[in-house]
């Protein structure tokens, strides 16, 4: 995927086209014991999963729908019993293939629109797409598996390396019991992605996973935990799409971080799920002494975004950078943000959040800044920016801050507007037409998101907004 | 949540406040209105993250806080010839259809469970009325609680190209611990204030609080402003063990401004329930909040700014700032600035710091000679200069130095 390919591709259209339909193995609507049992048999999972997800589905029916959050997104609609939770595609190989030619055409030629298999060739370390409720391609470079780097999909993991997800899976990172949607991921899972840098590695290209929905009125689960071990070294992207269905879609994802002492992760996401998905995730990373976690996300897509990626800095010295863009257009909800908390001492944490709303669309802010008791020389600066194209759109900022040390430094800023008439005077003095000048001042807005990712997933992003402001700009 | 009534209340309660203060009907109804309501209001809203709630309103026994036959205080009121402060019961004869047409309109007695025990029991408080055109430089009304529980109520009401500005006082009385039985109980004090600010009339409203550290202090101040009017709110909280204090303006007039300036110092193991909002209703209004606060030993503060825009007001300026200094390691602030948009037409901002006495400068001082604790001292006295030069009237600002002053020695 060259910047030149996608000059040429119509973006739109590539994320847009629909694939009929078809299931080795699809689960009734709706959530019960049963279809829990019916995962897991279909996976020839070991024992303590299923009890697990047996819990996690108590958990979840005990807990009540959030509905009292100040200004939080409208989550009626969402009705557990009409998703389709589980889906396996149609293929012959069950942990997914090495080779795209090994896959269905109509599977192959989805993943060929979305050009990850042109960057895979170009950029990536490895490559995991997810069709439906399972991965059906896994490849990583023979360099880094000499290495004893790990990268396979999760229903695999539990299989080969039984031990270590035993230990860490929804146990101390992100537990079921931490929200609803936690607990429901938590008995539903599928799929997803597992990471593993032993002591002393750097993958020094970024691995890949690609999450796609294809059906209607489905839910995708998938499960990603990433373990970077000691003075270790990765960059995960997560990429995901679906098309537009009139029945609501439900997307609730599980993400747990473990960064060792000195290690450094970063997880980048573009989200483009389409505007009938309800994108509910829970993603967690704990960071011990001189670890380094980063979290860049753009939400471009879904009818509604409830997400907060969270850090525990655990050790002293560990640190966390967020980098968070959202785009609400008409109909969009995204109420995204952070959350860190500070339990050692000279620990640090940035977050810089940028939002766009327009035509009717809601972005919110919503953060959480905790410094515990003890976590003295810590500091923390926050900084949310807004831009809004007219009142029609919202734009909210929510921060929370919980300061329990008095040797801390502690910012918070905020600013919202609209773009300044004088920058698009200055543009069109230069004979751009006001579309363009505005395009490139939102460009310019969100350049310190693009510029941490890679040149292909910076200019996917600039295509996705430029396609936003399309045709709607008065 | 709802809250009980208590059982210690009754419609006769109600009855018998109003007719020793031989008030009108219908100040007797909205009272029993809003008793009625008890039983379906909530307290006020309260912030609330994963596992934790920042004040705990909840865990108030108002059985015990509120007497409210045996209230008392002693108020002075002084203000100009050419206008009105009163307290309601002396304000009746000539003033009534004000009263009437402006009480509840701004602050809906009914608002939350605390606005209506407050309105359904209020036993003190002034009316003040500044006529069109009218300045009036110096009013001042100095409180004395001196009972167990004390439920207040203030309404301002400005006519057209007038000025006032207030200055509001509230301390304990010097016996009033002798008045409370069983002794060391605790005590309740409510106090609201309404500001109906008429077109381009000019209000400064200045509050400070320094009551007795037993006791808990609700305070619900709204003022909403005609066009080109102004409503500046100066609030300083030293007293009380637990103070929840909500100071809003509606901006709904075009063209009308406010400003919020909070100061807080806290000590021991006090709470400090603080929150300033604003609403942009109308077109080209402003608002500043404007908060600082330090905190000592085991106080704990709690913050929320909220500056919401409307869909209809064009051509917005908001900003807040609040900076919080922490003198100890066992303080706890928390703050939650919010900025809720509808409106791109808009130059909005806020910005919250936390931090402690900067090293450097003490290091600095100390090189100068002064001793450490002099030097801690003047770096506080220091950090409140922002908020004191916002305050134009020299009373209210000399008597928060004082008690920020006393509080240091």
């Amino acid at each position: 995927m060259s910047s030149e390919d996608l000059q040429d591709t119509d973006t739109e259209a590539r994320f847009e086209f629909k694939k009929e339909q078809k299931s080795a193995l699809k689960a009734d609507k709706g959530l019960t014991e049963e279809t829990i049992r019916l995962i897991s048999d279909d996976k020839d999972e070991p024992e303590w999963m299923l009890e697990r997800r047996l819990r996690a589905l108590k958990q979840f029916q005990e807990m009540p729908m959030p509905t009292d959050w100040p200004g939080q997104p409208d989550l009626s609609e969402v009705d557990v019993d009409e998703i389709v939770p589980y889906i396996r595609p149609d293929v012959d190989v069950r942990a997914g293939v090495d080779d795209w030619t090994e896959l269905p055409d109509d599977i192959k030629d989805t993943f060929d629109k979305l050009g990850i298999p042109e960057a895979e060739k170009n950029a990536l370390s490895g490559v995991g797409a997810q069709y439906e409720s399972e991965v059906v391609y896994q490849n990583m470079r023979d360099r880094w598996e000499e290495k004893g780097v790990i990268f396979c999909n999760m229903d695999e993991a539990v299989q080969e390396h039984e031990e270590i997800v035993r230990e860490h899976f929804m146990t101390k990172c992100v537990p079921p019991s931490d929200n609803k949607f936690a607990a429901l991921h938590g008995a539903i899972w599928s799929g997803g992605s597992f990471v593993y840098v032993p002591e002393d590695t750097t993958v020094d290209m970024p691995v890949q996973a690609y999450f796609r929905m294809n059906s209607e009125g489905m839910g995708q689960f998938e499960h990603t935990l990433i373990i970077a071990e000691e003075n270790s070294e990765v960059h995960y992207i997560e990429g995901c799409s679906a098309p537009k269905y009139s029945a609501f879609n439900l997307h609730s994802g599980g993400v747990e971080v473990f960064v060792g002492e000195d290690a450094h992760v970063q997880y980048s996401t573009v989200q483009n799920w389409s505007k009938n998905t309800y994108n509910l995730n829970t993603k967690r990373a704990i960071v011990e002494e001189n670890g380094r976690m980063e979290w860049i996300s753009g939400s471009m897509g879904s009818k509604a975004t409830m997400l907060y990626p969270s850090t525990i800095l655990k050790g002293r010295g560990a640190s966390d950078n967020h980098i968070t863009i959202a785009f609400a257009g008409e109909g969009q909800d995204i109420d995204t943000g952070a959350k860190v908390y500070h339990n050692a001492p000279n620990t640090k944490s940035t977050i810089e959040s940028k939002s766009i709303s327009k035509d009717g669309g809601r972005t919110n802010y919503r953060g959480l800044v905790h410094i515990a008791d003890g976590a003295e020389g810590s500091s923390t600066a926050v900084e949310c920016d807004a831009l809004m194209f007219d009142n029609e759109s919202t734009s909210d900022t929510m921060p929370y801050m919980e300061i329990n040390e008095s040797n801390v430094d502690v910012a918070h800023e905020a600013t919202v507007g609209k773009i300044g008439d004088e920058d698009i005077f200055y543009l069109q003095s230069r004979g751009l037409d006001d579309d363009d000048a505005k395009q490139m001042i939102v460009s310019g807005f969100i350049e310190p998101i693009t510029e941490e990712l890679p040149i292909e997933y910076a200019v996917e992003l600039n295509r996705l907004v430029e396609l936003e402001m399309e045709g709607s700009l008065g | 949540m709802s809250t009980q009534v208590l059982d210690s209340l009754s419609e006769d309660t109600v009855r018998r406040i109003a007719e020793e203060r031989d008030e009108p009907d219908w100040l007797l109804e909205t009272r029993l209105d809003a008793f009625d309501e008890l039983d379906e209001l909530d307290l006020p809203d309260v912030i609330q993250t994963p596992g934790r709630r920042w004040t705990n309103l909840e865990g108030l026994d108002f059985e015990s806080l509120v007497d409210p036959l045996n209230q008392a205080d002693v108020t002075e009121r002084d203000g100009e010839d050419d206008v009105v402060v009163l307290p309601f019961t002396e304000a009746f004869a000539e003033y009534g259809d004000v009263i009437e047409a402006n009480f509840g309109s701004v602050l809906d007695p009914q608002e939350n469970y605390l606005t209506a025990l407050s309105v359904a029991l209020f036993t003190t408080g002034t009316f003040v009325y500044v006529p069109a055109g009218v300045d009036a430089e110096d009013v001042t009304i100095r409180a004395e609680m001196n009972s167990r529980s004390l439920f207040s109520q203030t309404l301002v009401v400005t006519e057209e190209s007038s000025s006032v500005t207030i200055l509001e006082g509230i301390e304990s009385g010097a016996d009033a611990a002798a008045d409370v039985s069983p002794a060391n109980a605790d005590r309740y004090f409510s106090n609201l204030v309404e500001v109906a600010a008429g077109e381009n009339s000019y209000v400064q409203y200045g509050s400070l609080q320094n009551l007795a550290e037993d006791t808990y202090t609700y305070t619900l101040k709204r003022g909403s402003t005609d066009t080109y009017a102004t409503i500046n709110w100066i609030e300083g909280n030293l007293g009380s063990a637990l103070t929840r204090s909500d100071v809003e303006t509606e901006l709904d007039g075009d063209g009308s401004e406010t400003q919020i300036v909070g100061a807080f110092f806290g000590h021991d193991d006090q709470h400090l329930d603080l929150n300033a909002r604003v609403w942009h209703n109308a077109e080209n209004t402003t608002a500043d909040l404007v908060t600082r606060g330090v905190l000592d030993e085991e106080a704990r503060s709690v913050y929320e700014g909220v500056q919401d825009v409307g869909r209809d007001a064009w051509n917005t300026s908001s900003y807040q700032r609040e900076n919080t200094l922490m003198l100890s390691d066992d303080a706890e602030a928390d703050a939650s600035p919010k900025l809720i948009i509808h409106n791109h037409d808009t130059e909005a901002s806020h910005s919250a710091t936390v931090g402690q006495v900067d090293a450097e400068e003490l290091f600095y001082m100390k090189s100068r000679s002064i001793d450490p604790e002099t030097a801690r001292n003047m770096l506080v006295e220091g950090f409140f200069v922002p908020v004191l030069e916002e305050i134009r009237v020299d009373e209210f600002r000399d008597d928060l130095e004082e008690l920020v002053q006393a509080r240091l020695e």
